[in-house]
């Protein structure tokens, strides 16, 4: 037993690695930029007055954010770029000298027309000046190179920017393109941007939310709750229904109430929740058809003193129609798996003992059959808990509630990535731990599990 | 659930209505006649569309802005003459499928309108399109990383490869390599900047890497010995760790980071996500279908592997795979639904059946918005299940 929990459990860090490394790729490529977010909207309109000091503070804003460092421990990238480019703080500066000197080959030449570049944008007044200080802020960001090759071009002889044509025609001689043929593998240590997030998030330390600078552990261990309870209660549905209705089915094999629940439970199933959530909410909660009989908003609002039962009668009117509408789909989910894997047990010879002895049905399906049929029902469980989170989404959405899937949703729409990126991984860890247990229980329950260590054939 | 012949036979129906309901979509609800007779030159507005997006025909003169004011010597009008989208003023603010409706001459709109007057069925037509492009497009996806991976894992399992060290290690790793190499180095040195030559030399980079490695490891004699190549057990490593991504809560957190949202990055995400589905079953099939005596029998007659793979063993699975494409193919259209419901990932012009239902929550009494959309997808899915069914 042992040896197969370490062996389930061996797995599970390499996968939790492997989805903190696409959280963190998300985090890179997200196309907005955190530092411009920090920096107060006065400091943006210094951009256009003074480049320079715009430049200076945009600076200290990434390095507090950390954005100043390599952003994995290692980078394997073309060797004609350099190594430390990573220092450059604006992304879009980056880009535009990471094509250029992927287009030429020449790092230096194309760090002095940059360099060049800069200095004019910052000295050419657009007082004095406006056409051709826009031109150059311009090209300051322009990553096309042919068009910055005929915008420069097309700039007037001018003595104050021939310094210009003439770094950018040196750029164009001297193309170096026999450089781009070799690769290189630049080593950074841990002093590193993925280091420095993944290590703040094993001490527990989740980051503030990018939208009301509020710590994301507050924000997630208050929705938590909310979905905890709507998943808690969906489950404890769905066992307390499906398991009957499949029993009996089994038991009562054939007859017109077997004929009539299956055809019932392959419809619901089919009917997608959040259509029924959307009626649902429009016909009862709504006083449009008259039919308004559930509040539809939240969790319902306790009054000051309100004693154990009236609590319990306003959450129970607020949750019935989510809990309804996440738990039906699994309920035919659930007890079309039970009946399949009791009428496997019926057929075998202890029930026919247990018959012979004079037990009755509901004896035998209870006693007998239950306990051999609800392995599969274990299992199930792992695949229920992460369409339960994810569902949660929707009728999270649909009857505003405020858990994790309104969470997600609002954070995903704002681009708040901190939150975004931990509701992720925290759903990614339950799904594996849902899966992880769910194997578990199953090799405790059954022990050619761990003997063989495959799973018999479903039956 | 015992398959009844009249089930599957109303499902095939059903989801090959849609398909046509999908192809034909621009012929069934526009707001251009089929064939209009305007001062005696015959024209055929809708095919003539196709024409000159095509490029092969020029727009006719002079261009008819509205046909709907334009005087006519005759028109052959689409069935729904409205499009998906197009505002219609004077029936504007949810007018029911039963109400007065200014139309005049011109049909009803049979299903009623939203809030600016768009038409419901035009809305409803322009999404079945919407969710057989997705549905079918990524399943075609999973199925082209599916079929690759569940045929080999489940045909030679651990032991039916065999060859050198050299050639397992040296093809692995070789080819990771030229495949970094291709990218790293050879595209900007080429200046390519086109989708198809990419791919095309990313796969060069890598067959060649591999090539060249286990050429250079064939030197060594610890890399000469003969093993077989664990091909089930990698596959099903790789199923286990895409088991564990949740899928659709990646999904929202991926399409949200996408500044342009485009319908290919929902076909290409989801097809990506759902592989394993088709893999898995493709697998199991195989597994059973290699021990058969056919196989046997092709094997003793001195058939290659690959080919008795390609032949004899892989056309013999495509009946189950079918059925489990039939199952991805409604979830899919499903994922897509619940993604355009929520409004993300999917373009804002586009008409589809979640967003309809979404527009229905800005109204309740606007019943028409949420019933018609919502049964359309009930009977798409429940007929793909139907379908996907297996005893």
């Amino acid at each position: 037993m042992l040896r197969y929990i370490l062996q389930r459990l061996s797995l599970l860090p390499l996968s939790l690695f492997l989805l903190s490394l696409v959280c963190f790729a998300l985090l890179q490529l997200t196309p907005d930029d955190p530092v411009r977010r920090l920096l107060p909207d006065d400091e943006a309109r210094l951009s256009s007055d003074d480049p320079n000091a715009y430049d200076r503070s945009y600076r200290a804003a990434a390095a507090s954010l950390g954005y100043d460092r390599p952003a994995f421990y290692f980078t394997l990238q073309n060797a004609a770029l350099p190594d430390t480019l990573y220092r450059i703080a604006r992304p879009k500066e980056r880009a535009v000298l990471r094509t250029f000197t992927l287009r030429t080959g020449n790092w230096p030449a194309v760090e002095n027309y940059y360099r060049i570049l800069k200095e004019l944008a910052w000295t050419v007044r657009s007082e004095d000046r406006i056409e051709t200080s826009t031109i150059l802020r311009r090209l300051l960001l322009q990553e096309d190179f042919d068009r910055t090759k005929a915008t420069i071009f097309d700039l007037k002889d001018d003595p104050t920017t021939a310094p210009l044509q003439t770094a950018f025609q040196a750029l164009e001689n001297t193309e170096q393109r026999a450089n781009l043929l070799l690769p290189a593998l630049h080593w950074h240590g841990t002093n590193n941007q993925y280091h420095a997030w993944i290590s703040r998030l094993l001490r527990g330390d989740l980051g503030v939310s990018l939208n009301d600078r509020r710590p994301v552990t507050a924000k997630i261990g208050r929705a938590l709750k909310w979905t905890a309870l709507l998943n808690g209660l969906a489950i404890l549905l769905i066992y307390l229904i499906s398991i009957p209705t499949g029993l009996y089915m089994a038991g009562y094999r054939d007859s017109s109430f077997d004929r009539i629940t299956t055809v019932g439970l392959f419809i619901l199933f089919g009917i997608p929740s959040f259509w029924v959530a959307t009626l649902l909410t429009n016909f009862f909660t709504t006083p449009a058809f008259g039919m308004d009989y559930f509040p539809s908003m939240g969790f319902g609002k306790l009054p000051e003193g309100a004693s154990i039962w009236e609590v319990v009668r306003i959450r129970a009117a607020h949750l019935f129609l989510p809990v309804l509408c996440m738990a039906y789909p699994c309920w035919a989910y659930v007890s079309r798996h039970l009946r399949r894997s009791s009428i496997h047990e019926l057929n075998k010879a202890y029930i026919k003992t247990a018959r012979l002895k004079g037990l009755s049905r509901s004896a035998i399906l209870w006693k007998h059959v239950l306990r051999n049929a609800s392995f599969p029902i274990i299992t199930l469980l792992a695949s229920i808990l992460p369409a339960l989170l994810a569902g949660s989404v929707l009728i999270e959405r649909i009857f505003n509630l405020p858990g994790m899937g309104q969470l997600l949703y609002d954070a995903a729409l704002t681009r708040d990535w901190p939150v975004v990126i931990i509701v992720v991984l925290l759903n990614g860890l339950l799904t594996a731990a849902g899966l992880l247990l769910a194997d578990l229980a199953y090799a405790f329950a059954d022990p050619r599990v761990r003997l063989n260590g495959t799973k018999p054939s479903a039956s | 659930m015992r398959k009844k012949g009249w089930l599957r036979r109303a499902s095939i129906a059903w989801l090959l209505g849609l398909l046509l309901v999908a192809t034909f979509a621009d012929f069934l609800a526009n707001d251009r006649p089929l064939i209009a007779k305007v001062d005696g030159e015959t024209r055929f507005p809708v095919l003539h569309e196709y024409g000159t997006a095509l490029g092969l025909a020029r727009p006719y003169q002079p261009i008819v802005r509205n046909w709907k004011k334009t005087e006519t010597d005759w028109a052959l009008w689409p069935l729904v003459p409205y499009a998906a989208g197009a505002t219609d003023l004077k029936n504007a603010n949810f007018k029911s499928p039963f109400d007065a409706q200014e139309t005049g001459p011109r049909a009803r709109h049979y299903l009623g309108t939203d809030k600016l007057g768009r038409d419901v069925l035009a809305g409803l037509v322009a999404g079945s399109r919407v969710a057989i492009f997705v549905g079918v497009g990524s399943l075609l996806i999973s199925l082209l990383i599916g079929i690759p991976l569940g045929g080999v894992a489940g045909f030679f399992g651990n032991d039916g490869l065999r060859g050198t060290r050299a050639r397992w290690w040296g093809r692995s790793i070789g080819g990771i390599l030229g495949l970094l190499y291709a990218s790293v180095s050879l595209l900007p040195f080429f200046r390519v900047e086109n989708l198809g030559l990419t791919v095309l030399l990313l796969i060069l980079g890598f067959l060649l890497g591999g090539w060249l490695l286990s050429l250079l490891l064939r030197l060594i004699p610890f890399f000469r010995k003969p093993t077989n190549f664990p091909a089930d057990s990698i596959f099903l490593q790789m199923v286990e760790l895409f088991v564990n991504i949740p899928g659709l809560v990646l999904l929202i957190a991926l399409l949200a980071a996408i500044n342009q949202p485009s319908l290919w990055v929902i076909v290409i995400v989801i097809g990506v996500l759902r592989w394993p589905h088709i893999a898995r079953h493709l697998r199991a099939e195989l597994l059973r279908i290699r021990n058969l005596p056919y196989i046997e029998a092709a094997r003793v007659s001195g058939l290659g592997q690959w080919r008795i793979l390609f032949y004899h063993a892989l056309p013999n699975a495509l009946g189950p795979l079918l059925i489990v494409s039939c199952f991805g193919l409604g979830g899919a259209i499903l994922l897509e639904a619940f993604l355009s419901f929520l409004g993300i990932g999917v373009p804002t012009d586009e008409v589809t059946w979640g967003s309809l239902l979404r527009a229905s929550r800005s109204r309740p009494d606007a019943w028409w918005l949420a019933v018609f959309p919502g049964l359309l997808l009930t009977f798409t899915v429940l007929a793909a299940k139907a379908l996907g069914e297996q005893d």
